[in-house]
């Protein structure tokens, strides 16, 4: 009785479970009778606990990845495990925070951060507490009876990501989350996400434009090539501090950030010259 | 100035209230534009009364605005069989008009009921089955385009002549609409509001309940609004035989009897309860999507 739980207040740390892909590729027909391979022969494997980056040229099938990941979309070659099982389709393990804020009008901001636990039957009053304790972290605790369209774009997707965190997923899947919010705001959400992966330790694929903010957030930066989209830099980062400060002038002009978003940017830059190239190659 | 110049007089007339609040301009709005609709009928009446009053037109074809009134006025109330009897005759055909239009609103609740409960539910098996979809759509279009006159016949063969087969020529009248604007409605949903709460761990049934449902119910509600103007435009056809008590079936009967004044009062009446009812489905969509338009 005495043994077990020495101490400290912590939970166990339980392994949490590996993302893998394999091989995987995703090619679809258009209306024209065109293929297109929007993802080609990608291997990755991902630590549980990671904070994965994605960045790339627009239309390099960042997109595609994460849908296979989330389990929208079946990979047409290879294998997409977690844990050493296939992903069949969407599930709550895995959390996905979309462009578009897609709250449901009709409910409140409250009840849509509670649906997750609703629907896994959740007693209502822990569900609400729960909601609540994210909808104050996210900075929303003043408009909670609101309905979703009463809110600006940026406090709409704020409460979008208080959402999926409300549901406590194993893993975060997040498609440029923080691309309509304003610089302030950003930041803000940047730190808070940085703190909630700490705590929880999450693993969490994040697509942004912004090399920046990758490179800030991630503990691996990954660069995928214009279509076919393939993974052709994927790099360690080892910067950021434990107190997550943002994304201020001094790490901006840290040598090891200086050298690492060169990096990247380079191989973005490589990137789109591929397909620069291509047509005049035919 | 040139600008004075060419400032209609009207327009002098706004410019020189500017102290108005915009809540009383509103309401002046308001009043204004409900003279101008009191005056148009005012005008419309005074000039069917004047056609009829000049002899223009007989009164068999058309009724002076007295008498289609005088002809409500008794339809509504009883009267002596003839003068000095003491028999009383009430209403018409043995009903008051409002016993006739209460027959007609029942047939019509009941045939956009069903249809409303049946239309929905086949909405969204077809809106979400797609190979079930491709089978009966053109069967759903097929009905649609059929005049429900042209049906009646065989319905009162199947169902005899009692309210059973009004019942169904109006459910088979408004069912398609609703059928159909639920399909749009269904497949219209966005896929990220279904992946969304696919996410967040729902299960199948979860998410036609919780999302599917919701997200198609304004488009729900206007094609029961177009399913009870469809109802309405084939209450006569149902009423046309047997139809009596029933507005539709007054207004057949009278028509062939040559009571004109009656036809046009039982007209009348089926136009103002039709758009009474339209008003009325048209703000409890209101009420129940007030999101419409807004997300």
């Amino acid at each position: 009785m005495t043994a077990v739980n020495s101490g400290s207040g912590t939970p166990p740390v339980i392994a949490g479970r590996r993302v893998v892909l394999d091989n995987v590729s995703q090619r679809y027909t258009t209306d024209r009778g065109d293929t297109v391979h929007a993802v080609s022969d990608t291997s990755i494997t991902v630590e549980s606990g990671e904070f994965v980056c994605i960045v790339g040229p627009s239309g390099c099938g960042k997109s595609t990845l994460m849908d296979m990941l989330a389990g929208f979309l079946t990979p047409t070659q290879g294998t997409v495990t977690i844990g050493g099982e296939q992903v069949t389709g969407p599930g709550q393990d895995r959390g996905v925070v979309f462009q578009q804020p897609n709250l449901y009008p009709w409910l409140s901001v409250r009840k849509n951060v509670e649906l997750g636990s609703k629907f896994r039957k959740i007693p209502a009053s822990v569900r609400h507490d729960e909601a609540e304790r994210y909808l104050k972290m996210v900075g929303l605790e003043q408009f909670m009876d609101r309905k979703p369209y009463e809110l600006s774009g940026g406090m709409q997707q704020r409460c979008q990501i208080a959402r999926v965190l409300a549901n406590d997923p194993e893993i975060i899947l997040m498609d440029e989350p923080f691309g309509a919010l304003d610089a302030l705001t950003r930041e803000r959400m940047q730190v808070e996400l940085l703190q909630i992966w700490r705590k929880r330790k999450k693993t969490v694929f994040f697509i942004t434009h912004s090399v920046e903010e990758a490179i800030f957030l991630g503990t691996r930066v990954v660069v995928m090539s214009a279509r076919p989209g393939r993974i052709i830099l994927d790099e360690a980062i080892n910067i950021s501090d434990e107190n997550g400060s943002p994304l201020g002038a001094e790490l901006r002009s840290a040598p090891e950030f200086v050298r690492l978003r060169d990096k990247v940017s380079t191989a973005i830059y490589e990137a789109q010259g591929v397909t620069g190239m291509s047509p005049a190659q035919h | 100035m040139s600008t004075v110049a060419i400032t209609a007089p009207d327009d002098k007339k706004r410019i020189s209230t500017p102290g108005i609040k915009p809540k009383n301009r509103a309401r002046t709005a308001g009043l204004r534009r409900t003279a101008v609709g009191l005056a148009v009928f005012a005008a419309f009446l005074l000039m069917w009364w004047g056609v009829t009053a000049a002899g223009l037109i007989k009164p068999l074809f058309l009724p002076s605005p007295g008498a289609v009134w005088d002809a409500a006025v008794q339809a509504n109330s009883c009267r002596p069989v003839a003068a000095g009897a003491e028999r009383l005759v009430c209403g018409e055909q043995n009903y008051f008009m409002w016993e006739h239009l209460i027959a007609s609103l029942q047939r019509i609740g009941a045939g956009v009921g069903m249809a409303i409960v049946f239309g929905v539910v086949l909405g969204f098996i077809m809106g979400t089955i797609k190979p079930i979809n491709t089978v009966i759509e053109p069967y759903l279009n097929f009905l649609r385009s059929l005049p429900p006159l042209g049906y009646i016949g065989l319905l009162i063969v199947w169902f005899g002549i009692g309210d059973v087969s009004k019942i169904w020529l109006l459910f088979l009248a408004a069912f398609p609409p609703v059928a159909m604007a639920t399909i749009s409605g269904v497949s219209g949903i966005r896929q990220d509001r279904i992946h969304a709460a696919q996410s967040l761990g729902a299960s199948r049934w979860q998410v036609l309940t919780n999302v599917i449902l919701p997200s198609s119910l304004s488009e729900i509600f206007s094609g029961i609004r177009i399913a009870v103007g469809f109802a309405w435009t084939t209450v006569v056809a149902a009423e046309l035989n047997n139809g009596i008590p029933g507005i539709g079936g007054l207004a057949y009967i009278s028509g062939t009897q040559l009571q004109t004044p009656l036809t046009i009062a039982c007209i009348i009446v089926i136009g103002i309860a039709a758009i009474a009812l339209d008003v009325l489905i048209k703000n409890l969509g209101r009420l129940l999507v007030p999101w419409h338009g807004k997300a």
